[in-house]
């Protein structure tokens, strides 16, 4: 739609728009100014807006009590290996539902994707209970196995895997390829942009995710991802005036997954466009 | 290429998915079911569960004490998804239209912002929004002011503890929603908003009679997504309301865990976790008759 708007109008948009940014941004921005008050500022009221000397004693606080370096580590794993194995499960399988022909594959695929709506509580305490005949409970083994394919992943890949030409896949066939090869070195080429999105979406999904990890982890702390020791923070630290070590601690927490969605952001918002679009 | 060849490489590709998702999500679904019809504590082995029928699902429909926690959880879960999802849809047509249009500069970084609440873990959300609702020092109480608007007790009463949460959940998926509903606009061909241009239909009108009805699809999508999401809310019950105050937030994702790993009590959380998918089937199927009627129109 392309029509002329007033400029009265326009102010009034733009107003909006304004107010709405700011209200979204305040609470991001009230956590970072607030890490960086003093004790005796937090406690303020009416509360103080803007450090009048900022101060970054609360994030070295942080330090005194959780393991951050660990943390970060930990979370890292988690997301970078869960990543890994979806990318991986959810090419392959994405390849097959979109290319191939078998008995029994509408039936296989709607199995699958109906997994996709389903509640994670709903099969939390046997998968608990798996974990833990596996031996895997208070480890990041249990923590990332069962979450290395999931039906999201499987749905996106086969939807951008359709769109690429039958001929560039029989043509890699008459040349001897392998169907190995073929998905790597010709179908994965020629979907990169949604291999990117699904990479960011699990990668900060499992960043973020905090109910399986607190399930599984037990309060092991050495092996606790940087989502689980920010509770802990919170605990540790009830009384007001150590808001800023909480909010340091959060603003620590929130960096990596937000960093990554404002360099690639344009893939997600593409990408959820398209799928969405299908469900 | 072979049939018989193509066969070895159709089961090697699924193998991986089908045989994780079948393990770690497909068979504790059976034994979720199962295990609802079992007296089973958590810290023992499956091969421990004694059959008790349906004694469980008459615990939880019972007078007991067990039987109204479970009811006051799921009556919460689902009054907040049902504010979530009145809340989040209507915004997001709003900010959907708005960033559609694109004719003002700005709507682009709207979007940035609006979207970036979604990638912040629900943790750190959780945390911020209570030093925000905080009655004395917090900012919203003091904004609140600004507008001759008496100081709210936020979460720490029974009243507002749950509206309090839906309006985080807000906050937070709302950008999400908004990119769906964009992304439904632009299937919209311009050509029908012409046609209706000439027939002199107005702004509103063309909201209601042309864009809603052709963002049906969309819009059913996003209630279902809006509804799953909402029913996996658990950090701010876990770490800030512990479900208080008296039970004003617990919801069932917090309450099964409690129940079924906390006091590993496996096979009652388990008849819990029954019950939530089936009330979530009929929600569903609802949501989808209703669209059908719309459509029959």
């Amino acid at each position: 739609m392309t029509r002329r708007i007033s400029m009265s109008r326009r102010a009034a948009l733009l107003s909006f728009m304004l107010i709405a940014c700011v209200v979204t941004a305040f609470p991001i921005l009230w956590m970072v100014a607030t890490a960086f008050k003093t004790p005796d500022e937090a406690l303020q009221t009416p509360p103080v807006w803007v450090p009048g000397s900022p101060t970054t004693d609360a994030f070295s606080a942080v330090g005194d009590v959780i393991d951050i370096p660990r943390s970060f580590l930990n979370s890292a794993l988690i997301a970078g290996l869960t990543t890994a194995g979806i990318l991986l499960t959810s090419l392959l399988a994405g390849y097959v539902f979109a290319k191939y022909r078998f008995r029994g594959k509408n039936a296989l695929f709607a199995l699958l994707i109906a997994t996709m709506f389903l509640p994670p509580i709903v099969t939390l305490i046997p998968l608990f209970r798996i974990v833990t005949q596996l031996g895997w409970d208070a480890s990041l083994v249990g923590v990332i196995v069962p979450n290395l394919a999931n039906a999201f992943g499987i749905f996106l890949m086969r939807q951008f895997i359709a769109g690429v030409p039958d001929e560039l896949i029989e043509a890699a066939r008459l040349d001897g390829a392998s169907e190995l090869r073929i998905v790597f070195r010709i179908v994965a080429p020629n979907v990169l942009p949604a291999i990117a999105a699904l990479a960011m979406f699990a990668f900060v999904y499992h960043w973020n995710s905090y109910l399986w990890p607190l399930t599984v982890l037990q309060g092991n702390e050495q092996a606790s991802p940087i989502v689980i020791s920010l509770a802990r923070l919170l605990t540790y630290t009830g009384s007001a005036a150590n808001t800023p070590q909480v909010m340091a601690g959060a603003t620590l927490a929130v960096l990596p997954p937000l960093i990554l969605f404002v360099i690639l952001q344009r893939f997600f918002v593409n990408t959820i466009s398209r799928a969405g679009m299908t469900g | 290429m072979r049939i018989a060849r193509q066969n070895w490489w159709t089961a090697g590709f699924l193998a991986p998915s089908v045989g994780l998702i079948g393990v770690f999500v497909l068979i504790p679904i059976v034994l979720t079911v199962w295990l609802s019809l079992h007296r089973w504590s958590t810290a023992t082995p499956f091969g421990d569960a004694e059959w008790v029928g349906l004694r469980n699902f008459d615990a939880l429909f019972s007078s007991e004490l067990v039987g109204r926690d479970f009811r006051q959880a799921l009556r919460n879960t689902f009054v907040y998804a049902g504010l979530s999802i009145a809340l989040l849809i209507p915004l997001s047509i709003l900010f959907g239209v708005i960033v559609h249009r694109a004719a003002v500069r700005g709507t682009t970084f709207l979007r940035t912002v609006l979207f970036a609440t979604y990638c912040v873990p629900m943790i750190a959300v959780a945390i911020v929004w209570s030093k925000l609702y905080s009655p004395t020092e917090g900012p919203i109480n003091q904004a609140l002011g600004w507008f001759g608007i008496s100081p709210q007790p936020w979460l720490s009463d029974t009243g507002t503890a749950l509206i309090s949460l839906v309006f985080l959940n807000v906050w937070q998926q709302l950008g999400y929603f908004t990119v769906l509903v964009v992304a439904g606009l632009t299937q919209i061909p311009p050509s029908v908003y012409e046609a209706a241009a000439l027939d002199g239909a107005r702004n509103v009108k063309l909201l209601f009679k042309i864009t809603l009805p052709l963002l049906r699809r969309t819009l059913l999508f996003c209630v279902v997504i809006a509804l799953i999401n909402a029913i996996q809310v658990f950090e701010p019950v876990a770490t800030i309301t512990q479900g208080g105050p008296v039970g004003a937030t617990n919801v069932l994702t917090y309450h099964i865990r409690q129940v079924g790993i906390e006091r590993s009590q496996g096979g009652l959380a388990s008849a819990m976790a029954v019950t939530l998918l089936l009330a979530l089937m009929v929600v569903v199927t609802l949501v989808f008759a209703l669209m059908r009627k719309g459509d029959d129109r």
